[in-house]
């Protein structure tokens, strides 16, 4: 286990002013992913931006654990269809490609 | 510098009470806002534009002032007592998005409330700096290897990996590498998306390559090899006899390399333009008349 990669979630949740409680639930929601050692709980450093990002949209936007899992899911899914117009795009230009 | 109508860009009336300012806030930030809308300028201006007007009419203090010299701006005198009466801010916030920078609110606002000024009734916002686009454009052959490339995006030079396979119009994001963020908040991020050049002789279809071969009527019709210039360098082609003009051979493994799978390739398909001998002479006449009554 690389301990470097890890932050614990008592100082995420410092840090960030976040109520752990909030940080369990999104969890809950398989949302994040929290590893334990020891007894004490951790983040993945790699997922901080993700989380970022869930806890502006619970901010900024009063959005509650349900309303950002749903959320999350459509923009997975945007990011999905984004990537299949690009890859239709390209199918295309393949054809109109004159040899 | 134009006049702005927080009031329009929130959709409120003017006598609008803070309840109903606070729903259409709400409202049009979860339409607009760039977690919600990645990749659009639009949204992200837009969702500054309504964080200003909420920042001034949610608050009565500026919302007053707003009311009262909003459409005189230019009055300096009063701006200015307005500028010096700024309170004096505490605590601090977590509140990033995309887009800031200096450049989270309009000049119009800087000249009324000041530029220290953030949203959130005065506390001070960390925001996160603006994220930048660049464009960089690849032959095919560039694509085809993974390769090293400086890039100077806003004075700045960047080293990049461009990893073999990249597709045209893919989009990669150096984490960190956008403009700084301001009051402590992360940098942004930088964003290139990549152009690739159609090749002459070569057409991509995904980790596949499609190649047009010209094969003489002699070695389609009695078999032989051919020389295949292809991305990768010269390949040697067995060519069957009574090869049929436009039939395809798949080369398993010649094709794009995929992105990111080192050592993964997607096949090169080669289809046959069998040339019709032009310009005969006597004798060659001659003999294709003989062969046509064989």
């Amino acid at each position: 286990m690389e301990n470097d990669q890890l932050i614990a979630v008592d100082t995420f949740c410092t840090y960030y002013e976040v109520e752990y409680a909030f940080v369990e639930s999104l969890r809950n929601s398989d949302l994040i992913e929290l590893v334990e050692i020891n007894s004490s709980r951790f983040l993945h450093i790699p997922q901080l931006q993700r989380i970022e990002r869930l806890i502006r949209l619970h901010r900024d936007l009063e959005i509650n654990v349900a309303g950002i899992e749903a959320i999350d899911n459509l923009l997975a899914r945007v990011d999905y269809m984004h990537r299949e117009i690009l890859s239709l795009k390209n199918r295309l230009r393949f054809y109109e490609q004159e040899l | 510098m134009p006049f702005i109508d927080y009031y329009q860009i929130l959709g409120v009336d003017k006598t609008a009470d803070d309840k109903a300012i606070k729903n259409a806030y709400r409202k049009l930030a979860r339409k607009y806002h760039p977690d919600l809308n990645p990749n659009d300028k639009e949204a992200e201006k837009k969702f500054q534009q309504l964080n200003e007007a909420n920042e001034v009419l949610s608050d009565p203090e500026k919302r007053k002032k707003y009311d009262q010299y909003g459409e005189n701006w230019q009055h300096s005198e009063e701006y200015e007592r307005a500028r010096q009466s700024r309170s004096a801010r505490g605590g601090q916030q977590e509140q990033w998005y995309g887009g800031g920078g200096g450049d989270n609110f309009s000049d119009f606002f800087e000249s009324m409330f000041g530029s220290g000024s953030g949203f959130g009734g005065g506390r001070q916002a960390r925001f996160r700096g603006q994220d930048y686009q660049a464009e960089v454009t690849l032959t095919l052959q560039q694509a085809y290897e993974t390769h090293k490339r400086t890039l100077t995006v806003n004075g700045r030079n960047i080293r990049i990996t461009i990893p073999a396979g990249i597709e045209n119009g893919q989009t990669i994001k150096i984490a960190g590498h956008g403009g700084p963020g301001s009051n402590g908040g992360p940098a942004g991020d930088l964003f290139i998306t990549f152009q690739i050049l159609n090749d002459d002789k070569i057409r991509r279809a995904g980790k596949d390559l499609h190649i047009k071969a010209d094969l003489d009527l002699y070695t389609a019709v009695l078999g032989g090899e051919l020389i295949l210039e292809t991305l990768s360098g010269k390949v040697k082609l067995p060519v069957k006899p009574e090869t049929q003009n436009g039939s395809v051979v798949r080369l398993k493994g010649k094709g794009f390399p995929v992105y990111k799978k080192e050592g993964e390739f997607g096949d090169l398909y080669v289809t046959f333009d069998v040339k019709i001998p032009t310009n005969l002479t006597e004798r060659q006449r001659e003999l294709f008349l003989e062969l046509s009554k064989s």
